[in-house]
């Protein structure tokens, strides 16, 4: 009887490691596929800035490039003032994400700890600008700026985009899940508004912030339609508008320098990104464990 | 700790708000000193890139962005000419360097260059500068844009001013100058000038016996067609088409003409719909379906340098790029015949905004009198591979002895005098270009019978042609 009993317990849990490993492996292949579909087309932008032309429009494709041309990026570099352009992207990048996160955080705490009246009405206008697709602001946005006399300076292509409904959206359904002791606690203790968002609610919130600051740095620093508008001097432009001075109007494109361009424009957003993303998981996890 | 109120915090709040403006503003402050740097960090960088290989030459162009090459010369006291124009890669050096030997050809004018995007983008900015009143005083527009600025009578007539200006405009080639005159007076001039022509792959037509030219008419392709696809493999198609959104209305324009059809007359009535157009569209089906020998192809461009197909048809301004990306020796030859010879104009040409300053007008003038010079009209032809503007260009010998190297050059030339203006349904029509092209995408791949789809075109294009069609009416389109 022992020994059935045994058995059987073999069996069953021989079969269940048989299932574990399959469904391992297929838990594998389907991260493995969506590892692919994310990361072919990086990979390929990355060879095909090291490609002739010609190995760029040769079909099969050929994946790996046969000699690296390094000198597409070099003649990417070149092409346009990038360095200038790098600046740029940097200053209105960075003061765009300063205005809209703190902006954004400042609205979130009087709409969640300040009693005003009319709040709720005011947070569904505020939901209503979110819901205004940007092409439709472009317009009366360009004359404004264009009557401030802006056109072509930073504040002409920041102010516009500083107040983003999003990212208080985001903030404040964050805020109203902490917990209102600790809070309470705080004013107890003597802590005012500026003590409380900075020393409580932010530390609380920080997965959130960082979520906002990069969907906000992503935004910007990739943001060509705003830039390319409101800016006419290639002293003034940003980095993917500078992209478009590779394209050719009619004709072939050298796509191999465009490909070498683009990775310009994307390499310090992937480093932010993959620092940034830490933090994300750390904030997940250390709440996780406090139980 | 001092308890903060409410009203407190309002206040802070404000202070933080004020600080964030005054950032922005430290912001303002450096573009203005920026623009002056960034002209010594570009004429800084000059060394390297001259030690750079090719790439130098793209650099000098573009790196000199306008601000610092003019803050080279000594501007003061000059009329400033603002130019938008909309041309990136290789082709911007060559604009920015014409620019700046004007600018240094004279001392009483300065050309300020500024690149604007894409056709498209650059006509969409035109008209939000247009409402803000900021507009250049020089303007790059297609030949499908210019109408829309034409039609709201925001562009200058210039004859007065060429008269002023000393500066003949017959010099022009005529149907390219006649595509920019209406009511008698010239409106728009030529620039940066394309037209389709027929690319064959010599190696297959080689192999397959066939003299080395392009087929007179489309029947004689057809006929060719089973040698072409046996010495071409078995992929191998004879001819490809390509989408609508690579402007397939465009290529097609010609084969409409050839076939003694019209996508439209000039009072903006389809006629697509007509006898002669159908039976282009239907034999294209045939070609297409029954034949096995056409396709449609996402770039035409890319699958004939890789050998999908043994001919196509596409712009000059492509050639430069498809000889040297083919494995193989590329022909060029007219477009086929075949009721008659019928070939489009494209590209983009120069006009001058009618809201510009009087001194302004008359300054842009004069660099388009410089851009017309043989000399400059041979540099930006051999730059860019865009066609000869003026007779004296061509006749010259310096363009003379580049036919001499570049034969397939010399026929996209050629073939300029006899090429004519499209239809208004494809220039003035809104979205005309895009509607006849998805028309043609469901003969391409649906094998939908060519009246019944050119039907729905015309009738599509009769409903998009009313809200213009009063304004054709009070702007004459000749």
């Amino acid at each position: 009887m022992d020994i059935t009993l045994e058995k059987s317990a073999e069996a069953r849990s021989g079969r269940a490691t048989w299932l574990d490993v399959s469904t391992q492996l297929l838990k594998y292949a389907i991260l493995l596929l969506f590892v692919a579909v994310f990361l072919v087309p990086v990979f390929w932008m990355v060879s095909a800035s090291l490609k002739t032309l010609q190995e760029i429009y040769t079909f099969p494709p050929q994946w790996i490039p046969e000699s690296f041309k390094w000198s597409n990026y070099v003649e990417a570099w070149y092409a346009a003032p990038f360095g200038r352009f790098y600046v740029n992207t940097i200053i209105t990048t960075f003061f765009g994400v300063a205005a809209e996160v703190i902006l954004g955080m400042m609205t979130a705490y009087a709409f969640v700890y300040l009693p005003f009246p009319g709040k709720n009405v005011l947070f569904l206008v505020l939901l209503a600008a979110l819901m205004v697709p940007i092409h439709v602001t472009i317009l009366p946005n360009y004359l404004t700026v264009a009557r401030l006399g802006w056109l072509n300076t930073y504040q002409g292509i920041i102010v516009p985009g500083a107040a983003v409904a999003f990212g208080t959206f985001l903030l404040r359904q964050h805020f109203l899940t902490l917990p209102n002791e600790i809070l309470e606690a705080a004013r107890i203790e003597g802590a005012g508004h500026i003590l409380l968002l900075t020393r409580v609610v932010l530390p609380l919130s920080r997965t959130t912030l960082v979520t906002v600051g990069l969907i906000a740095l992503v935004g910007k620093w990739n943001d060509f339609l705003w830039p390319l508008i409101v800016t006419n001097q290639t002293a003034m432009r940003v980095l993917p508008v500078g992209l478009s001075y590779l394209y050719q109007q009619e004709g072939t494109n050298q796509w191999g320098i465009i490909m070498a361009g683009t990775i310009f424009v994307v390499l310090p957003i992937l480093v932010i990104f993959v620092w940034a993303q830490r933090h994300i998981i750390s904030g997940l996890t250390a709440g996780a464990t406090k139980g | 700790m001092s308890k903060l109120n409410r009203r407190k915090f309002l206040k802070a709040g404000s202070g933080a708000l004020s600080a964030l403006a005054l950032a922005a503003c430290g912001g303002v402050g450096t573009t203005d000193t920026a623009t002056a740097p960034s002209g010594a960090a570009s004429t800084g960088a000059a060394p390297s890139l001259a030690g750079a290989p090719s790439a130098a030459g793209a650099a000098s162009a573009a790196a000199q962005s306008q601000a610092p090459s003019a803050a080279a010369l000594n501007t003061a006291g000059r009329t400033r000419v603002l130019f938008w124009s909309a041309w990136g890669g290789k082709n911007a050096e060559g604009v920015q360097k014409l620019v700046d030997d004007f600018n240094a050809s004279q001392s009483d004018i300065v050309v300020e260059n500024q690149f604007q995007g894409s056709y498209e983008e650059t006509a969409q900015k035109l008209t939000a500068a247009l409402a803000a009143r900021q507009t250049p005083d020089i303007a790059t527009m297609s030949e499908v844009t210019w109408n829309r600025f034409y039609l709201n009578q925001t562009i200058q007539p210039l004859d007065e001013y060429f008269t002023k200006a000393n500066f003949d405009p017959t010099d022009y080639v005529e149907p390219l100058i006649k595509e920019g005159t209406r009511q008698g007076k010239i409106w728009w001039v030529p620039f940066a000038r394309s037209t389709p022509i027929f690319y064959y792959n010599r190696d297959v037509f080689q192999k397959a016996g066939l003299p080395d030219r392009g087929p007179e008419t489309w029947d004689e392709l057809r006929e060719w067609g089973p040698k072409l696809m046996e010495a071409g493999g078995a992929d191998m198609k004879v001819f490809a088409y390509t989408t609508a959104k690579n402007y397939n209305a465009w290529h097609f324009h010609g084969n409409v003409w050839q076939w003694g059809g019209a996508y439209s007359d000039p009072e903006l009535n389809a006629l697509l719909d007509e006898a002669n157009a159908v039976e282009a569209g239907e034999w294209l089906r045939r070609f297409v379906h029954d034949d096995k020998m056409g396709y449609m192809a996402e770039d035409q461009s890319t699958d004939f340098i890789n050998g999908v197909c043994a001919t196509t048809s596409q712009s000059t301004g492509g050639l430069g790029g498809i000889a040297t990306s083919a494995k193989f020796q590329v022909g060029t030859a007219f477009l086929p015949q075949q009721k008659q010879f019928g070939c489009p104009t494209g590209g983009a040409g120069l006009a001058i905004m009618a809201n510009a300053q009087e001194e302004q007008k008359q300054a842009a003038v004069e660099f388009l009198k410089f851009l017309a010079m043989p000399e400059n009209v041979v540099f930006w032809s051999k730059h860019s591979g865009y066609m000869p503007a003026t007779n004296s260009a061509r006749e010259s010998q310096d363009m003379q002895a580049y036919f001499k190297e570049n034969p397939n050059y010399q026929v996209a030339v050629e073939q300029l005098p006899k090429t004519q203006k499209q239809d208004t349904a494809r220039l003035i029509i809104p979205n005309g270009d895009q509607t006849i092209g998805t028309g043609l995408e469901r003969i391409l791949v649906n094998n939908e019978a060519a009246d019944k789809v050119f039907a729905d075109v015309a009738a599509q294009l009769e409903r998009d042609a009313q809200e213009v069609k009063q304004q054709v009416k009070d702007v004459p389109l000749t």
